[in-house]
């Protein structure tokens, strides 16, 4: 049986779809929240050496003809926009930013709107 | 021995002349000060409410609620392309018209008796209109005084406004039409309620003296050893209005990703011709409480609209100009808006003690040092307008 939910060639990245690969800007950033420490590291640590290619390999083709795999894979990238600062900037005091962030929601983003 | 030649020099000369008195902190909390605030400026000055990008063809529109004048507007754009407002109310026995934010249509029907008004705010037709005592002419809904500048549009609740848009704007309306959200087509929008004087929240955002202290994590890029509060360069001040220019740290401390994220952004901020500009380092601070910021990579503005003495809601939005056309162009926005999100929750916390510290009476005075230069120009054209609308009353009895 055939689990795969991206693209051929980001196996790698497979274990972490399920929880970050979310439509709207909104949802990612409540990811961002509700993920712990290990769940944030452990995406940004193998995520990052992957945008750069996925990105290229996405911008071949339009985003309105994105398939199922491709969508997943967007949204995992764009949940990774919101991880950078959390791991790169915050570090431990992530935590405390997470508190804040509940106040100051999402209500749109081009990123919401079909492509 | 090398010389150091500063990279920084502070703007000291130009908030010289506002002086460097106490401002009494009553102001910041206290009810009746708010209702003189409410009436003397809210009531009757132009008030920042949205983008013409949410008007893109005729027939469109978006309601706007104004606590502060327990006001529901709608914002339209008509058959001939002008841009109108008025009252979100039937003038037959004042039900708000449309509940929803925006929409399209050629009319809007009152769901109560079914009186249907035309975009214009006249009304079309109603049911068994000829049992009431009245003509249709005397029942167009009150309009709503209402311009743009920037692409961005502005209303005046006073029924015969005392400026003109132009006028209010002064001479920073030429250097607003050329910012990216003249052209903008989009944007992303964040919001927040918060139980804090709408001064005190928008001051937050209008020095940077608290830059290294609150954002000492997200903020880290801006910090350097000739600047270490992230000071602007320059002030410049007409009439009520003012703007700073933001500092480049020319070292800044760049992260691996995020420096990655931010080049795609300017990669795009140069393909849309906004990456340089006059005024891209420009925060225009627009009296009372809406301020927009030129950084074309994050070019957001914020408005603070007053609630009560002791509560406001504040407006984000970040502009972009086009569609996300590609996958690199969608995340490099969706870092971009993350980014300054993250800074700006921080502020919130901060805001709130700010209020709270306040509450007692027991401090009388707060204190504004010179690179907190605008927060006392704002305070002192808040006296200047009641001042002004008090002289007029005392005219009028």
């Amino acid at each position: 049986m055939n689990h795969q939910q991206l693209p051929d060639g980001y196996e790698v990245l497979e274990p972490f779809v399920d929880f970050w690969a979310v439509h709207g800007t909104a949802a990612r950033d409540a990811k961002r929240t509700a993920s712990s420490e290990a769940q944030r590291k452990g995406f940004y640590q193998i995520a990052k050496d992957h945008v750069p290619r996925a990105l290229a390999e996405l911008d071949q083709t339009p985003l309105h003809q994105f398939n199922e795999k491709q969508t997943n894979l967007m949204n995992l990238l764009l949940s990774f926009a919101h991880v950078v600062n959390a791991v790169e900037l915050l570090g431990d005091g992530e935590a405390k930013h997470a508190k804040f962030r509940a106040a100051m929601p999402f209500l749109r983003s081009t990123a919401d709107l079909p492509a | 021995m090398n010389e150091h030649t500063p990279v920084y020099t502070s703007p000291d000369e130009a908030v010289a002349w506002m002086g460097t008195d106490p401002i009494p902190a009553k102001a910041y909390y206290d009810p009746e000060w708010f209702e003189l605030e409410r009436q003397a400026i809210f009531m009757r000055t132009w008030i920042e409410i949205g983008h013409v990008c949410e008007l893109p063809e005729p027939g469109t529109w978006i309601r706007r609620d104004l606590e502060f004048a327990n006001a529901s507007i709608l914002i339209v754009r008509g058959k001939d392309g002008q841009i109108r407002a008025f009252y979100n109310a039937c003038t037959h026995r004042g039900t708000q018209l449309v509940e929803e934010e925006s929409g399209r249509g050629s009319n809007f029907l009152c769901p109560y008796h079914f009186w249907n008004f035309g975009y214009d705010g006249r009304l079309i037709a109603a049911p068994d209109f000829n049992r009431f005592a009245l003509t249709k002419e005397d029942c167009k809904i009150p309009k709503v005084s209402v311009d743009t500048c920037a692409g961005l549009i502005f209303i005046n609740l006073d029924s015969n406004p005392k400026q003109t848009l132009r006028e209010h704007l002064g001479s920073y309306a030429e250097g607003m039409e050329t910012l990216p959200v003249a052209r903008a087509t989009h944007f992303a929008e964040y919001t927040y309620e918060i139980d804090a004087n709408w001064k005190i929240t928008y001051d937050n955002f209008q020095e940077n003296y608290h830059l290294r202290h609150v954002h000492g994590l997200t903020g880290i890029a801006t910090v350097h050893p000739d600047n270490l509060y992230g000071y602007p360069t320059k002030y410049t001040f007409d009439g009520a209005n003012r703007t700073q220019e933001i500092w480049s740290n020319p070292e800044p401390k760049i992260t691996p990703m995020q420096g990655y994220n931010f080049g795609l952004a300017a990669k795009f901020a140069q393909e849309e011709g906004v990456l340089t500009g006059p005024h891209a380092r420009t925060y225009f601070a627009i009296f009372p409480s809406f301020f927009i910021i030129g950084t074309p990579v994050q070019h957001f503005s914020h408005k603070v609209y007053p609630i009560s003495a002791t509560r406001s809601r504040g407006v984000f939005r970040v502009y972009w100009i086009g569609e996300d056309d590609s996958a690199s162009k969608r995340y490099s926005r969706e870092y971009a808006l993350a980014s300054i999100h993250d800074i700006h929750t921080e502020d919130v916390n901060i805001i709130n003690r700010a209020q709270k510290g306040l509450l007692s009476g027991a401090i009388k005075n707060i204190h504004f040092m010179n690179m907190e230069g605008l927060c006392r120009h704002l305070y002192l054209n808040v006296v200047k307008a009641i001042d002004e609308w008090q002289a007029e009353q005392g005219k009028r009895a």
